[in-house]
């Protein structure tokens, strides 16, 4: 019998005495986690919008004279768009972002992004994950190095949890995190011998120390045993809250569900893809309308639901790169550069567009088409993980960066 | 070129040194096994056997040659699936999207009575686009669908699906089904994509299943020429911004004027499927190519595109009794809105007034171009051998795709004979995907199938539905981007359903068992994993097996053990 093994059942017996020797428990740092730190853990949800949204049709500069000049029958009206500064406009679907950019906790940061030129989804959304742009070689997600970086004595399994069928890239590394679809799934579901099975199981992958099934397996049963506790079905979202009946909605409001249920989540993921609009995007209404009505209000159902704990949590959305300026011969738009990030939650400084703009006038285009970027990704990523998650180290979460409080917009304080 | 013989002659001569120290050579037993895991989807009951009384390699050979392997078993299985063999134009006669119908029946006052008088009644011009919200559109339908012998689009792809599973379990052309798994990965195509779930039947039938093993650019232009791929990667719209407008007679004119409309605001350059296939398809990300090539590629490929690519009305139009001028959702190259200028195409020159032939120019230089062959090499050894490719194998596997002139066939040889490919290094050590992990299941365990949504349901539970994979990279053959511990869950949990006979549509007779556990336990371990199970494993497992235990619980914990998961 190995150290690990005995150290994990004798542990588990002493949890249910609800008493911990040295070695701590998963359920008992979860239990331990939330006294000690009295619930307020801070968490981030990262969305990311995959297929490259047209970033200049969600925050509209419609300021911009050539904005509509180089988009005959895609741009937003200045009278349709949800005029927030005078310049810059809310799509006119994302009408549930509004009141959250009056109350001063959505902020914006435009013009930001990748400073690599590629426009290719898969090579884009590496970069934005592993946030080593133009390296290809990084084997890990940069969330995964921040939980490296933030080494924590009570640290849970459910530290890290995304919502999706496959580890995303932004979170595969050497420390643990879950992936699933749904929470209600995640159980041996064999009826009556579910529990006996599960036993079985738990067993024989307790001895597997070959590749990454080993590990893989024995994270399983522990957040299994874990999430029963939870009890997910009985869930009922508070303050009024209706989330969309999509998948995305679904995740949301399954990651607030985890946040409420103390599970000691500090890292959510989730996704949302069909951003990749060549052909007939629309305008105020059509294809992008009516992805970015489901997109804001679900993240504005998550804010309502959580209430209170918005104090303690940020969420971050982005996407590879933006689209070209220019509608293409298809109505629709071609890959582009820079794009639009948004920073939601009780402590963003929101009611504000920040990042420089570049301006839209051909000599002040990306390649004389896209977009510039004047805002790099990781200093958004970096002042989330310093100023937010309260990492120490932010160093080894970006190799080859050099991130300082002084490239931060000032979204957080 | 004399390098190159160079550098071959060194690799052969200090390979063999090289590996004599640190691959191990498997048993001729272990060899049988290995083959049925990776040249095909498991042994199913009796296969080790027959394949050891035929010899291995009169097996391999076989299996590269599947024209010459009869296969009445699997196609028996298939007879009943009816997309299978119907054209895209009966697809789109047959399969209507309910919402497109009802436009076209609108625009002929054809509408369904009691939406027609709704949709008068609203003032609407055109009926809802998704009309199915609406609990009455949707009944009247349903009637409309039944009266005219019409079936919801949705058939489609669940029967294709249907078609991939029962091939992977039944045909004795096992490698074909292996290659055409890995080539649909490769040019990967998503379902939901617009009209793709009409177009897929026929890219899987006349573009990747005869091309499966012949010549790569054979493959490559079959794919580049196919609507399903046009439509995905968006060419089918990629006209010349230049081409000459003034002489535009015949088609267009053909057309409704509101279609003309539509015409011609969608002129425009499309980059995305010049992008893709340097990328995915031949040269690999870092193969060489810059945006400037993209673009030169992108204007070659202007013009290629689809006959009527939605269908055309062809349901109203075969209801009404008339045909088609032309097959609906086929290739065909539109001179008139091709960009027939001069282009230069990763150094090479194209020149002008090429038109289709500047296409088929720019497949031919990548199919032969030495990053295609050094990408695509790479990709087939880390699906047959590891994760992990062996760099010298992989050398010397391009080294055969180019000499060979991109024939697969050959390529794989070069693989199955390898040294890596016959070590213990590569024994079992390949995490099965979830479509591997089910196929494989059920073939062992030498189950009946009808491959039907209630087993494919388990895949996409997995994480890998078949034709489910919205961008154009495909699954991911390298374990490590996809074992997680959801997925991990689900391969215990279909374990489990199918051992218990809850796998709808897949059925599963085990033996009636007598005797001590430990003897039933060492027999199943025997069919399921030819035995090669760690000591570890099978101690955990006996220990949870009690006298009054039924064998499907033997099996189910089986299935999910770390050992059932590899290949």
């Amino acid at each position: 019998m190995n150290r690990r093994f005995f150290l994990k059942s004798g542990s588990v017996a002493l949890a249910s005495v609800g008493m911990s020797l040295s070695a701590p428990s998963f359920l008992e740092r979860i239990a331990l986690g939330n006294t000690l730190a009295g619930g307020k853990r801070k968490t981030l949800i990262a969305i990311f919008q995959r297929g490259a949204v047209d970033g200049l049709n969600v925050v509209v500069p419609f300021g911009e004279a050539n904005y509509y000049e180089l988009r005959p029958s895609i741009a937003i009206p200045k009278t349709e768009a949800l005029n927030l500064d005078g310049f810059f406009g809310l799509h006119p679907s994302m009408s549930a972002f509004k009141p959250l950019w009056d109350s001063k906790r959505l902020a914006i940061i435009h013009a930001s992004g990748s400073p690599d030129n590629t426009r290719s989804h898969f090579d884009a959304q590496d970069y934005m994950e592993s946030a080593t742009p133009g390296v290809k070689s990084t084997s890990d997600g940069w969330l995964n190095r921040y939980l490296r970086s933030k080494q924590d004595s009570e640290r849970s399994l459910f530290r890290a949890v995304s919502m999706t069928k496959t580890m995303p890239r932004v979170l595969q590394g050497r420390e643990p995190a879950v992936a699933m679809s749904n929470l209600s799934d995640f159980a041996i579901r064999a009826g009556k011998s579910s529990e006996n099975l599960q036993g079985g199981f738990e067993a024989i992958y307790a001895r597997e120390t070959k590749d990454s099934l080993a590990g893989t397996g024995r994270e399983t049963f522990e957040a299994v045993n874990y999430l029963k506790k939870a009890n997910p079905a009985q869930y009922q979202p508070e303050n009024g809250a209706q989330y969309p009946r999509n998948q995305f909605g679904t995740s949301l409001l399954q990651i607030a569900q985890l946040i409420k249920a103390g599970v000691g989540l500090e890292v959510a993921f989730t996704d949302i893809g069909g951003w990749d609009t060549h052909v007939n995007q629309g305008n105020s209404r059509g294809q992008l309308a009516n992805l970015l009505t489901q997109f804001s209000s679900g993240i504005a159902a998550l804010y309502q639901d959580l209430g209170q704990r918005m104090d303690d949590v940020v969420v971050l959305t982005m996407s590879e790169f933006g689209r070209t300026v220019r509608e293409n011969g298809n109505r629709g738009t071609d890959h582009g550069h820079a794009n639009a990030m948004f920073v939601l939650g009780n402590s963003v400084k929101g009611g504000k567009v920040y990042g420089q703009w570049p301006g839209l006038k051909s000599d002040q285009l990306y390649e004389g088409r896209d977009l510039a970027l004047t805002t790099d990704f990781r200093d958004v990523f970096g002042e989330i993980a310093t100023r937010h998650l309260g990492s120490t180290d932010v160093k080894s979460v970006f190799p080859g960066y050099t991130v300082t409080q002084s490239k931060f917009k000032g979204f957080l304080s | 070129m004399r390098k190159t013989v160079a550098l071959i002659l060194l690799c052969l001569l200090t390979q063999p040194l090289v590996f004599a120290q640190k691959h191990r050579s498997l048993t001729e037993d272990q060899r049988v096994i290995h083959v049925l895991n990776r040249l095909g989807f498991g042994a199913r009951p009796g296969d080790v056997e027959r394949v050891k009384a035929m010899g291995l390699e009169k097996y391999i050979e076989q299996q590269l040659h599947p024209e010459k392997i009869a296969d009445s078993a699997a196609e028996t299985k298939v007879r009943e699936l009816s997309v299978l063999n119907m054209t895209t134009a009966e697809l789109y006669e047959k399969y209507p999207q309910p919402g497109q119908l009802l436009r076209q029946l609108q625009a002929r006052g054809m509408l369904p009575e009691e939406m027609a008088s709704d949709a008068a009644k609203n003032n609407q011009n055109t009926p809802p686009a998704n009309p199915l919200e609406n609990e009455k559109n949707r009944k009247v339908i349903e009637e409309y669908y039944r009266e005219n012998g019409l079936q919801r689009p949705q058939r489609i792809i669940a029967e294709l699906q249907a078609s991939r599973i029962l091939r992977a379990v039944y045909s004795e052309r096992q490698l074909q089904e292996v290659m055409v798994d890995f080539w649909t990965n490769h040019f990967n195509i998503f379902a939901n994509k617009g009209a793709d779930r009409w177009l897929l039947p026929a890219y899987d039938r006349d573009t990747i299943r005869p091309n499966a093993m012949g010549k790569f650019s054979t493959l490559l232009q079959a794919t580049a020429q196919s609507p399903a791929m046009l439509f995905y990667l968006d060419n089918f719209q990629s006209v010349s911004p230049n081409a000459n407008q003034g002489r535009r007679g015949g088609l267009l004119q053909q057309l409704r004027p509101q279609q003309q409309q539509q015409q011609r605001q969608r002129r425009g350059i499309n980059e995305n499927y010049a992008r893709e296939l340097m990328e995915l398809h031949t040269l690999g990300v870092d193969g060489g190519y810059t945006q400037k090539d993209v673009q030169e590629v992108a204007r070659c490929f202007t013009g290629w595109t689809i006959f009527q690519p939605r269908g055309g009305g062809a349901a109203v139009n075969a209801m009404m009794g008339e045909a088609g001028r032309r097959n609906p959702g086929t290739f065909f190259f539109n001179a008139r809105v091709h960009d027939d200028g001069e282009k230069t195409v990763l150094g090479h020159k194209i020149p002008s007034g090429g038109g289709l032939k500047d296409g088929l120019m720019v497949l031919d230089i990548l199919a032969h171009h030495p990053s295609t062959a050094k990408f695509i090499a790479t990709k087939l050894v880390r699906h047959f051998v590891s994760d992990t490719p062996p760099q010298s194998l992989v050398d010397r596997v391009a080294a055969t795709f180019t000499k060979s002139d991109g024939d697969i066939r050959e390529t794989l040889k070069a693989i199955f004979f390898s040294k890596e490919f016959n070590s213990t290094e590569a024994y079992r050590v390949k995490i099965k995907r979830p479509f591997e992990l089910v196929i494989s299941a059920i073939r062992t365990l030498g189950a009946d199938t009808n491959g039907g949504p209630g087993t494919h349901r388990w895949i996409e539970r997995m994480g890998e539905p078949l034709y489910g994979f919205q961008t154009p990279n495909g699954y991911s053959d390298a374990a490590e981007s996809w074992v997680n511990t959801g997925g991990l869950l689900e391969r215990m949990n279909f374990g489990l359903a199918l051992a218990n006979n809850r796998v709808q549509g897949t059925t599963v007779s085990l033996a009636k068992t007598n005797g001590a556990q430990a003897k039933v336990m060492d027999e199943y371990l025997k069919t399921l994993l030819a035995g090669d199970i760690s000591a570890a494993t099978r101690e955990a497992l006996l220990k949870q097996l009690e006298p009054s235990d039924p064998a499907t619980k033997v099996v189910g914990l089986i299935l999910g053990t770390p050992e059932f998961q590899r290949q």
